[in-house]
């Protein structure tokens, strides 16, 4: 009779067969040196309770060994899937499968022991198991800690010191850590807007506290870097202050800490000999600090957000799978899970159609007509955007002639009108397009919408700087930096009143349409692309703003904080929740890709225009004078070469940034980067493709095995009918597959217990290794 | 009333960090004594055992109107009947917040989504045909017709099921979630 090892080493053989052989497996033997006590407990384990955990923990061996990486503690699922439910089978009495269990655990102890115990406690917190276990496992690694020599610290002071650097620095990790979580902002309101309309519209309210952020952190730079210093030298202000300055920000406010204008060019020093603060250097120091720091910060959620988002092309899915496990188990209130359970059961019909639907192919002519709507729609939508821009160049260029005829303060404020109504009104009108126009894939549609209002809106926003910088700047007035902040503010503000206008009117009385008039359109829903493109066009004003106007992320914060509010209000009295899933990462990784992508590049080439060409204005502003901007810059350079202690900033300059060798060995090295990353994944692609072709031949493998015992049972039986013995226990009926199951389960059990006896070695062999697979039965042909 | 002396020794609270956060242990400790508070004492420096039924812990607004509440209470339930102690229950939400890591929620999730074993004999890691027709039923309410049922769940194993043996493992399940990065946020 083979010993308990060796049937281990067989059943883990069988396993490791490659994949594409289908055919008897028993002449591949050969005995690998293996870890013992996979599945050795046939001749041993008789009771009920042995199927259970010997089953579970081959196949979370073998998969294990197999899907390491998917799953942290995979090691450790054999140790859980036997003890979350049967706690009193940790001591069993089997040798083998005890000796694996204590295996297990000695892994786990072993990993726990050298942690921190704050992360001793964090890691078993996160461990799939029970309190009960948890303690236990707690008590152990406490006492095989303690059980552990306490080493004399003969290290030298050296690793010492990085000892208790790394300790020190950890600590101010999770203490860091710990306190962001818990002074995050609003959230309360956020987990009730999640509870009631899904995670798809609370990603709207995200976005919008991340910009917050983003702006709370220029606001501080700017206002401690350059407002405070300019604060103490005051200047006077010539303007008596009216009402309307809010909405203009012309007058009094021209001459206020607000504008670019009014900033000194000096360099202030409060004593004589005290130290001195160069406002020139300090103004576009700040400025490109906040900008850089934006800058990583987008690219690395972005990248964040691409890396779990990113799909395999390799596994197309149409996504039923995630419709069903994807509930979304934030919801709590009623109604709305009333309405979720209808949107799916709506959704999964509509996908289900589609698959019916997949094979009809369309005629030439109905794929001819499609291909002309969609071209034309184009065509209407981009000849929409350039008329408006156009509409908008003229608006502008005309506007200084208007402002000069008409003498009321309040007429700057028609450009802004304009450019508001027409963010207000074309997208809504491109929404419109929807109705003529047929998408295979409902997400297109969507996709579709979005890139037609961003073109929309950057170029809008293109076209003015270009005004600006093209006409406001050469134009010969004075000051014409703070001309320009002023209309970024107008323009900002009226954005903001036209979206209250929108949430409290217009959303208002869509509800009273809805609810009142004409019932069948009920409430309506919330357009989260509308609103979220909203949102980056305000951003994208503020950077390109902040230059001109140092207190622009101040305003946008207040803005923002406004906005919170009122949409929140809103969405509570005059919406329902979305009808479709919305796969909210998807759309948040392509809404952060178009804020970094359009929007901020935009902005850099925007400013770097500006630093680079543009001539500052005499009369007014820290850089009143200079010939160009960036001749701060380098007047700053000049100054530290001359004293020696600097040098070495100068050389930095000298030969890094400012030299094009450089940059050129850069850029040659980052593509050499780049491209062997991108063979790297190339690589891998291929190796995942392997893989699942791998798994797919194992469970052709398993069917194979499963058929063959059921022949070599067919033909037992046939041999000798009288020499089974089918146990059944008292178990409590589970459902009617299992209780078929669990007879088949020990016939299987007995049965290779007698033809271990009985058979010949290779039968044998392949006899273990099928036994294994008991449960599958209930699909292969029936005993 | 009991303050945090009185309810737990200090052993127990050192003891009660390995489940659940430090600052949460007293809240949700008041939250399961709320839900019964006949059967429930003040006083656990002696570890009573108490359990409470599953009916009071499906009253709890996070669950009542939760299509798995009964599901998620057996998971975590000492015997899988869904009475529930008091560790239960704190494991029970600790691994519902938000602070449990994703691996963690998705390999809870795959148990309450694999409904049909109803003892503890059958406990093993499968989402067979017949859990994914309950999940379904359960996630529609019984607007789908039985056959569209049935072809949705075939969609299901057609799409997530890697080794094509008829049901989905762990494995499977955790290889769709992570393609799927919309789950349980």
């Amino acid at each position: 009779m083979l010993s308990g090892d060796q049937v281990n080493e067989i059943v883990i053989n069988v396993e490791n067969v490659p994949s594409g052989v289908q055919n008897h497996r028993s002449s591949n033997l050969s005995v690998p040196a293996t870890k013992s006590g996979v599945n050795s407990s046939f001749g041993v384990v008789s009771s009920v309770s042995g199927i259970d955990v010997t089953e579970p923990q081959v196949y979370s061996r073998r998969n294990d060994r197999k899907a390491k990486q998917l799953l942290r503690f995979s090691p450790l699922k054999e140790l859980f899937s036997q003890t979350h439910h049967s706690p009193d089978l940790v001591d069993m009495d089997t040798p083998c499968t005890s000796h694996e269990n204590i295996q297990g655990r000695q892994k786990l102890i072993a990993s726990l022991i050298p942690m921190t115990s704050r992360d001793r406690i964090k890691a078993i917190r996160n461990q799939p198991r029970t309190m009960e276990e948890k303690r236990k496992l707690r008590r152990m690694v406490d006492k095989e800690k303690s059980k552990q020599p306490r080493r004399i610290f003969e290290l030298n002071c050296c690793t010492q010191c990085l000892n208790s650097i790394s300790l020190a620095y950890r600590r101010c990790r999770n203490i860091l850590s710990e306190l962001l979580n818990s002074i995050s902002l609003w959230q309360k309101t956020l987990k009730i807007i999640g509870g009631k309309f899904g995670t798809s519209v609370l990603s709207y309210f995200n976005f919008l506290r991340w910009l917050l952020k983003f702006n709370i952190f220029s606001f501080i730079v700017t206002f401690s870097f350059i407002t405070i210093p300019q604060f103490t030298v005051g200047g006077n202000n010539a303007f008596k202050f009216t009402g309307l300055e809010f909405f203009t920000g012309a007058g009094y406010f021209t001459d206020t800490v607000m504008y670019y204008g009014f900033y000194t060019n000096s360099t202030i020093r409060h004593q004589s000999g005290g130290a001195s603060y160069n406002m020139q250097l300090a103004y576009i120091f700040t400025v490109a600090a906040c900008l850089i720091i934006c800058f990583f910060s987008l690219l690395f959620s972005m990248a964040r957000y691409f890396r779990n988002n990113f799909i395999n092309p390799h596994i197309y899915s149409r996504g039923i799978a995630k419709l069903i496990f994807c509930w979304d188990f934030t919801i709590t209130h009623e109604k709305a899970v009333k309405l979720k359970q209808k949107n799916l059961s709506t959704e999964i019909r509509e996908n289900l159609s589609e698959i019916l639907q997949e094979n009809v192919k369309l005629t030439l002519n109905q794929q001819l007509t499609r291909l002309s709507v969609h071209l034309a729609a184009w065509v209407v939508s981009t000849g929409v955007a350039i008329a408006c821009c156009v509409a908008v160049y003229f608006l502008a260029e005309n506007n200084l002639e208007f402002l000069k005829s008409h003498q009321n303060p309040g007429a700057v404020l028609l450009l802004p009108f304009v450019v508001s109504c027409i963010n207000l009104a074309v997208p809504r009108f491109y929404s419109m397009f929807g109705l003529l126009e047929h998408y295979e894939v409902p997400r297109q549609e969507v996709y579709v919408l979005l890139i037609r209002n961003i073109f929309l809106k950057i170029s809008i926003i293109g076209i003015l700087c270009y005004y600006w910088l093209h006409n406001v700047a050469l134009a010969g007035e004075e000051c014409w930096e703070t001309l320009i902040g002023q209309e970024i503010y107008r323009l900002l503000l009226m954005d903001f009143v036209f979206s209250l206008a929108d949430s409290f009117l217009g959303e208002f009385l869509r509800r009273i349409i809805g609810m009142q008039f004409i019932t069948s359109l009920g409430l309506q829903e919330f357009d989260i692309a509308r609103n979220v493109l909203e949102l980056i066009y305000a951003q994208t004003l503020v950077w390109i703003g902040t230059f001109f106007c140092p207190l622009l992320p101040f305003i946008q914060m207040i803005t923002l904080f406004i906005m919170f509010y009122v949409k929140n209000i809103s969405l509570m009295m005059n919406f329902q929740p979305p009808s479709k899933a919305w796969r909210a990462s998807q759309m948040m990784t392509f809404f952060i890709f178009l804020l970094f992508f359009p929007s901020f590049t935009g902005v850099l080439c925007t400013l770097a225009i500006t630093i680079w060409r543009l001539k500052p204005s005499a009369e007014c502003g820290p850089f009143r004078g200079l010939p160009f901007f960036i001749h701060s810059i380098y007047s700053w350079i000049d100054t530290l070469s001359k004293s020696p202690s600097y040098l070495w900033v100068v050389w930095i300059y000298r030969h890094l940034i400012g030299s094009v060798h450089f940059f050129f060995i850069l850029t040659l090295i980052v593509l050499i980067i780049t491209y062997l990353y991108w063979q790297i994944t190339e690589g891998r692609k291929i190796m995942i493709r392997l893989l699942h072709e791998q798994i797919i031949n194992e469970g052709k493998d398993k069917m194979f095995l499963i058929e063959k015992l059921a022949k070599l049972q067919d033909t037992e039986r046939r041999a000798n009918p009288g020499s089974f013995t089918l146990e059944r226990t008292d178990v409590e009926e589970p459902g009617p597959l299992y209780s078929q199951e669990h007879e088949a389960a020990h016939v299987v059990f007995h049965v290779s217990s007698f033809l271990e006896e009985a058979l010949p070695n290779d039968c044998k062999a392949a006899f273990s290794a099928s036994s294994v697979n008991w449960p599958d039965l209930s699909h292969g042909p029936h005993l | 009333m009991g303050n945090k002396q009185t309810v737990f020794t200090h052993e127990q609270l050192e003891e009660y960090q390995v489940g659940v956060m430090s600052g949460a242990l007293t809240g949700l400790f008041y939250r399961y004594q709320d839900l019964a508070p006949q059967l429930v004492p003040l006083d656990y420096t002696s570890c009573p055992d108490v359990k409470v039924p599953y009916e009071l812990i499906g009253t709890m607004p996070e669950l009542k109107d939760n299509p798995f509440r009964l599901r998620i209470a057996q998971v975590f339930s000492e015997d899988g009947d869904g009475h529930m102690t008091l560790n239960n229950f704190l494991d029970m939400f600790s691994v519902m917040s938000e602070m449990a890591p994703r691996d963690l929620k998705a390999y809870y999730a795959f148990k309450i989504y694999g409904v049909c074993r109803a003892g503890d004999f059958n406990n093993d890691d499968y989402i067979c045909m017949w859990d994914l027709e309950q999940t379904v039923t359960k996630l529609t309410r019984g607007e789908l017709s039985a056959e569209e049922v049935s072809l949705v769940c075939e969609k299901v194993l057609d799409e997530a099921d890697g080794d094509h043996d008829g049901r989905l493992s762990l494995e499977d399940f955790q290889n769709m979630i992570l393609r799927a990065p919309d789950f349980l946020r």
